[in-house]
């Protein structure tokens, strides 16, 4: 025993019982390398963890206000919460890209068909809702399906990260996790809007044109679903206002309306002008106006596509206007300043039109986003 | 399972009206049927018209606390 104590520096039992438990703990480290990894693995799952069932609350509640909110639609024969569960389970498949001819026209085709039948399928649970309501409801539905989705996927890395053990994987969603859950939150404050029908800071483009044109005399007519044109004269220039029709929720179909217009007026058209808010970078300022050259137009492509291809089949120039917001800004409530940029712009568009199109020319001016909230002036 | 305070605040945004008649401008909190460029029959607070129509529906900024931005 003696040496024992000796190895403890000779002194009382227990500083040798003291020392012995350091030793047994550096040992624990050196026989298992992973130790550590290990307490590290299961801070960070704690950390998911908490994060998943804030996720999974949000997740339920925009779930049941959807329910509840279709149910006010509905008649008492019709399972609402069943066929809601069923659209929110509803996938898109992306056509095959590895032959990419004609890619955009078979996408088109399928984003078309999935937007039809998920508008049919809201129509059909809701026999009491008019067709801008059933356009709102639509709105409210994929809401919630966006946020049951980011909740599978998070839930589906941390259920993987703690059956393999592999803190790897676990890393990777605990640093997407802060943007995902105020995306999520964005979401969250979205489904609320479009339940109450609030215009959301995606809508300033449409606010713009609105503006634009208010007061003014005009010609309104559909050009594609949910698609319609404002036909009015402006100090001699014929200007073409093309937005998604309000007050219900609908983005329409931008592309495919300026695609028509070109082709019915010719080469009348001497430009295209797209307004539409645009992602800011952190620490930029919301509501900043940014001008620019293309089309400035979001979603998975098709529309801009479209006014790419027949603006350069014809060589009509494309101007844009964009709106700075986060992400979490374009799908909540619309800001003040936001709001307010939709006026400032407004002047923008104009000094354009005066210096860029010469009297008798015609322009269109389309205004970019979802419409919910914003009627027809 | 509570989630924490900063999810709870969901910010209603109010509707702003003008006045058909003398082009007062008046607001109040967001309700449901609202839409922007809708003609409401509301009493215009100032001339007793009562026809306003809703020329913006947004959340007010909230004022921001006073401190030094270096970027
Ligand atoms: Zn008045």
């Amino acid at each position: 025993m003696s040496w024992l104590f000796q190895f403890a520096g000779g002194q009382d039992l227990l500083s040798l019982l003291m020392s012995l438990l350091w030793f047994i703990f550096m040992l624990l480290f050196l026989i298992y390398p992973t130790f550590s990894q290990k307490i590290q693995l299961s801070y960070m799952l704690r950390d998911v963890e908490k994060k998943l069932l804030k996720l999974k609350y949000f997740r339920d509640e925009v779930r049941k206000r959807t329910i509840n909110h279709l149910n006010k639609y509905s008649d008492g024969n019709i399972e609402v919460d069943k066929g809601v569960d069923r659209l929110l389970g509803s996938v898109v498949i992306e056509p095959i890209d590895r032959d990419p001819y004609g890619i955009m026209y078979k996408l088109e085709h399928i984003v078309n068909t999935w937007e039809e039948t998920f508008e049919n399928e809201v129509r059909a649970l809701c026999p009491k809702a008019d067709e801008k309501t059933v356009k709102t409801l639509t709105n409210l539905v994929e809401v919630a399906r966006g946020l049951d989705y980011i909740y599978r996927i998070i839930r589906h890395y941390y259920l993987l990260g703690k059956k393999t053990a592999n803190i790897y994987t676990v890393l990777q969603v605990q640093m997407i996790l802060p943007q995902v859950m105020e995306i999520a939150n964005a979401y969250r404050q979205s489904s609320y809007a479009f339940a109450q029908g609030q215009p959301i800071g995606d809508g300033v483009g449409v606010l713009a044109v609105a503006k634009l044109i208010d007061g003014m005399e005009k010609k309104t007519y559909e050009i594609a679903k949910d698609t319609v044109v404002q036909e009015t004269f402006w100090n001699g220039r014929k200007i073409l206002v093309l937005r998604a029709k309000g007050p219900g929720g609908a983005v329409g179909k931008p592309g495919e309306g300026v695609k028509k217009l070109i082709e019915a007026e010719g080469d009348k058209v001497k430009a295209v002008i797209t307004i539409d808010a645009g992602l800011k970078l952190e620490g930029e300022e919301s509501g900043k106006i940014i001008e620019g050259i293309g089309a400035a137009i979001g979603g998975i492509g098709v529309e801009r596509y479209k006014i790419e291809e027949i603006s350069k089949a014809k060589g009509i120039p494309l101007y844009a206007f964009v709106i700075y917001e986060s992400i979490a800004e374009a799908i909540t409530p619309m800001r003040e300043n936001i709001a307010k940029a939709a006026e400032k712009v407004v002047e923008k568009v104009k000094r354009l039109i005066l210096e860029k199109i010469d009297d008798g020319a015609t322009v269109i001016v389309a205004g970019i986003g979802n419409t919910v909230g914003i009627g027809m002036t | 399972m509570i989630p924490g305070k900063e999810a709870e605040k969901i910010p209603t945004p109010l509707t702003h009206m003008k006045c058909l008649k003398c082009g007062t401008v008046n607001s109040r909190p967001f309700k449901e049927g609202d839409y922007v460029f809708k003609e409401v029959e509301e009493k215009c607070p100032k001339c007793g018209h009562d026809k306003m129509r809703i020329i913006g529906i947004y959340v007010k900024e909230e004022k921001e606390k006073k401190k030094v931005k270096l970027f």
